[in-house]
């Protein structure tokens, strides 16, 4: 393929220019999509991007200098101007014992990642799409402001080749539908909420249903009272758990995290740090999924690590970079862009579901609210948190009493995740995590 | 550049804007004794906007020769005019005098090479480290995005525009018995490397976040309430921007911000004035030709306490029958021109600070925004504090900790009773996020105020 030769030349001038060792990646790009605002079109967009980054290390007696630099001219003096800066960054730092390159390893492709429908959308396709979103959702119900919507195309080709041995390439189709809107009754105005699917198949998303399914939310959050304050049962939805939950276990998870000594889990491998009805996977080989890889921004091959098991914590999420400084083979999570040195990221984080339905907690919850969103602070290194309940829905005697308005939550998400009673059946795949309805007893829910 | 844009557009028949725009982005950043990342990033190609039949339709591409060019302006009229068949609010631009010339802001051969800076920010985090036994924690961090655009419109406008942002930031962390405190300093322009410098010595951001982390291990917590403080030129700019400018920028107003219907109307005090100002030489948030071609000039949006303006696009600025004055941004070649703030900041007064601070009996001296934060469309805020300090009897008094400000922004104006004949640009370092970030500046002098002090033991 020309993007690996173009990927080879580059490794081999590096190597002829000094550098001992020498990565490229490489991104190519399609991106096609159309933004609506206020139940009107705003603009369609279209983007042809390739991009690369060179990395290299220099070796010496206290390990390597690293070098990095990234372009997305790739014309012959702007590559060479792009491989003399990555050099004279390696050649001004210090060497670190930490720096290396992996080398091949046996990688086997996740299906159902590219789509071929994605190559002969247009722009006016997307226009479509979009408006079929922003029409269920006014159709269901026209008090209903789809304040954004968009339907996004996105098709990636990557490469990576480095000094060691490593070739490969990998090309995927990603189709985002998202909506945020609310429902205005008269005066009365909803809480904002929102939809979103993210899937690399064309067929695996509805636009009309995610535009029916956001109508269905925010009427159904009109009408909504006060409450006085309470300590109940929370039950997280899966956007609200995105933000809650997610997040601050990715976080904390992250080895870099973990070495600077800003994840609470530090030192922590084997010991119970949640309930454990809670068990977690980063999963890199689902099929279809958006965060699916067969290789990661090192070309590592990522394999499914249970992170959390009934409770107990068990992985840490590795670059190289970060598993050499602990000692331990990095287990394919270099994240990051062509143009950026690699970081570390989960691929589809799934929370495991559970055996209750919904409905089923519900019913077995005698004083509690249902949280819809949360719009808030979280901080991931204390896990303290603070932060307004949208779209939330008053629980008593196991059934929803009415939506509720001016709700605040606050505490430290790691002492909730003990707390912990419950965790659906039903699930929901927000962008790159797979989430489950999550209760959590003893909470101080503030009203008014 | 400016000749191959022209000819690529000549013969469009719609109204067409063509931006190349190179930036080269450096990220040097060092943690805890490691150099822990050096980025060197070159971006560049075209954004290509169409508005045709009352459409708009954006293509970019970093594909720039003239054939690539040509295909991605193809590209935006027929996005432009299918999405014309489909948009309601037909979309019309207020005229404007072309923006022409040449305006370079920055000359890349007078800066030191990338080698001196990276030994500048790992000295500087070492003397972070060594400037006291409590230190746990420790980062410094530059990033720069030098920015070369060459607009061009099918209605007059052609400019070339170079200039540069760099920024430091610096974090140190203090801890003693488990007990862990983090302070922040930085510091961003529009200009060089020195210009930086200037703004923000390196050591001695240094020194005081590490004097300062220290500090906070001995503050007590404060008792909440309503009060009466001094904000100082950081917090006013935090003000100025998140908590109202926002709520002035035309398409948030159109989508019911607080500020919608108000023009005319008193929000402030009469001794607040209150502008948007891309023009400030030096400034982070400079823009002296925004991307819709556009040249950048002053909006008074509060003037002696009435409301005055809106910000606006081209777009907006004809809904509204008033004039854009440079406020359409976008941060890459990749993103499309959307209202945006640049320097943002309230105009100094006459009045004397230590006179202001004898004024108030029992209140609090409030200095820069610390960690979390939060405003919206109705312009209620919440923001944390990074250095608060007790003031009892007219008389500085002791730090303390874990302090916020609460209220509703105009409420806040309205209660300004002295406004200090100081300013500072104080927010340069930072980035605005709506939908794609933006570099800016806010500031302004202190001001005193009633706000609501969230404290510990409420």
């Amino acid at each position: 393929m020309k993007e690996l030769e173009l990927c080879d030349s580059l490794v081999e001038r590096a190597r002829k220019m000094g550098a001992d060792d020498a990565e490229v990646f490489y991104i190519k790009s399609r991106q096609l999509g159309a933004v609506f605002e206020k139940n009107d079109l705003q603009v369609p967009k279209g983007d042809d991007y390739d991009g690369l980054g060179i990395r290299v290390l220099l070796y010496g007696k206290g390990g390597a200098k690293q070098g990095f630099a990234a372009t997305n001219m790739l014309s012959p003096d702007s590559l060479e101007e792009t491989l003399l800066a990555a050099i004279a960054i390696a050649n001004a730092s210090p060497d670190d014992p930490n720096h290396w390159m992996p080398e091949p390893s046996t990688i086997e492709p996740v299906p159902g990642r590219y789509d071929e429908s994605a190559e002969t959308m247009s722009l006016e396709d997307a226009v479509e799409q979009g408006l079929a979103l922003v029409n269920s959702a006014r159709a269901f119900d026209p008090r209903v402001t789809l304040d954004s919507a968009q339907y996004m195309v996105d098709i990636t080709e990557k490469a990576i080749v480095n000094s060691k041995g490593i070739r490969l390439v990998e090309k995927d189709s990603v189709f985002t539908c998202l909506a945020m809107g609310f429902a205005r009754d008269e005066k009365e105005v909803s809480s904002f909420d929102l939809e979103v699917a993210v899937t690399c198949r064309k067929d695996e998303i509805d636009p009309t249903a995610i535009g029916r399914k956001l109508a269905e939310k925010v009427v159904a959050s009109l009408g909504a009272t006060t409450v006085p304050s309470f300590k109940g049962d929370v039950i997280i939805t899966p956007y609200a758990g995105y933000d809650l939950i997610a997040e601050p276990i990715s976080f904390s998870c992250n080895a870099q995290n973990v070495q600077n000594g800003r994840s609470k889990w530090a030192g922590m491998l084997g010991t119970e740090v949640m309930s454990p009805v809670i068990s977690v996977t980063d999963d890199p080989k689902l099929p279809k999924a958006a965060g699916s890889t067969s290789f990661d921004r090192e070309g590592v091959p990522p394999a499914p690590l249970q992170l959390v098991s009934e409770g107990t914590l068990n992985h840490y999420l590795y670059n190289c970079y970060t598993a050499k400084t602990d000692g331990v083979a990095s287990n394919g999570r270099a994240a990051g862009s062509d143009h950026t040195v690699p970081g570390i990221s989960t691929t589809n984080f799934v929370v495991a579901s559970g055996k209750h339905s919904l409905d089923e907690m519900i019913a077995g919850c005698s004083k509690g609210l249902l949280v819809s969103r949360f719009s808030g602070n979280v901080d991931p290194v204390s896990g303290d948190f603070s932060g307004l309940v949208k779209g939330g829905h008053y629980i008593e005697a196991g059934k929803i009493v009415c939506p509720v308005k001016e709700v605040m939550i606050s505490g430290n998400i790691y002492d909730l995740l003990r707390q912990v009673v419950d965790v659906s059946r039903e699930y929901v795949d927000v962008g790159g995590s797979r989430m489950p309805y999550i209760q959590i007893e003893g909470c101080s829910i503030t009203g008014k | 550049m400016l000749d191959l844009l022209k000819s690529v557009i000549s013969g469009c028949n719609d109204y067409a804007e063509i931006r190349y725009h190179k930036r080269i982005q450096d990220i040097i950043e060092a943690r805890n004794g490691a150099l822990t990342k050096v980025e060197h990033r070159t971006l560049a190609g075209a954004g290509i906007r169409v508005l045709a039949d009352g459409g708009w339709g954006f293509v970019s591409t970093n594909d720039v020769t003239e054939s690539g060019l040509k295909k991605a302006l193809s590209e935006a009229q027929a996005a432009a005019r299918a999405g014309a068949a489909v948009r309601k609010d037909k979309a019309q631009l207020a005229a404007v005098e072309p923006a022409q010339g040449e305006l370079v802001y920055y000359d890349a051969t007078e800066e030191p090479d990338i080698a001196e800076k990276i030994r500048a920010l790992l000295e500087a985090e070492k003397r972070l480290r060594e400037r006291s036994p409590l230190i746990v924690g420790s980062i410094t961090r530059y990033t720069q995005y030098e920015d070369e655009k060459y607009i061009v419109t099918s209605d007059g406008s052609a400019v070339h525009v170079l200039d540069n942002k760099p920024s430091f930031h610096v974090f140190a962390t203090a801890g003693r018995d488990g007990q862990l405190e983090t302070a922040i300093k930085s510091a961003g322009v529009t200009g060089s490397w020195a210009d930086l410098m200037r703004k923000g010595d390196l050591n001695t951001l240094v020194d005081e976040a590490v004097d300062l982390a220290v500090k906070k291990l001995d503050a007590e917590y404060a008792k909440g309430g309503q009060y009466i403080v001094i904000l100082d030129p950081g917090l006013v700019g935090v003000l100025s921007h998140e908590a109202i400018g926002h709520t002035v920028e035309a398409d948030f107003v159109m989508s019911g911000s607080v500020a919608n219907g108000k023009i005319g109307k008193e929000v402030a005090s009469e001794l607040v004035t209150m502008v948007d100002d891309g023009t400030v030489a030096g400034a982070a948030g400079m823009v002296l030709v925004d991307d819709e071609g556009v040249a950048g000039k002053r909006t008074v949006i509060i003037d002696h306490g009435i409301l005055r303006d809106y910000l606006h696009s081209r777009e907006s600025a004809a809904a509204f029958g008033m004039e854009p004055k440079g406020n359409a941004r976008a941060f890459t070649y990749r993103d499309e021109p959307i209202i945006r703030m640049t320097n943002t900041f309230i105009l100094p007064g006459e009045d004397n600070l230590d006179e202001m601070i004898a004024g108030i009996d029992d209140g609090f001296f409030l200095k820069e925004l610390g960690q979390g934060g939060q405003a919206d469309a109705t312009a209620e805020f919440m923001f944390g504090v990074a250095e608060a300090y007790r003031i009892v009897d007219g008389k500085v008094g002791e730090m303390v900790k874990g302090i916020t400000i609460s209220g509703q922004a105009f409420d806040v104006l309205e209660s300004v009773d002295a406004v200090s004949s100081d300013f500072e640009m104080a927010m340069g370092a930072g980035h605005c996020g709506k939908f794609q970030a933006a570099k800016v500046d806010a500031g302004g002098p202190y001001l005193r105020c009633r706000v609501t002090v969230g404290g510990r033991h409420e």
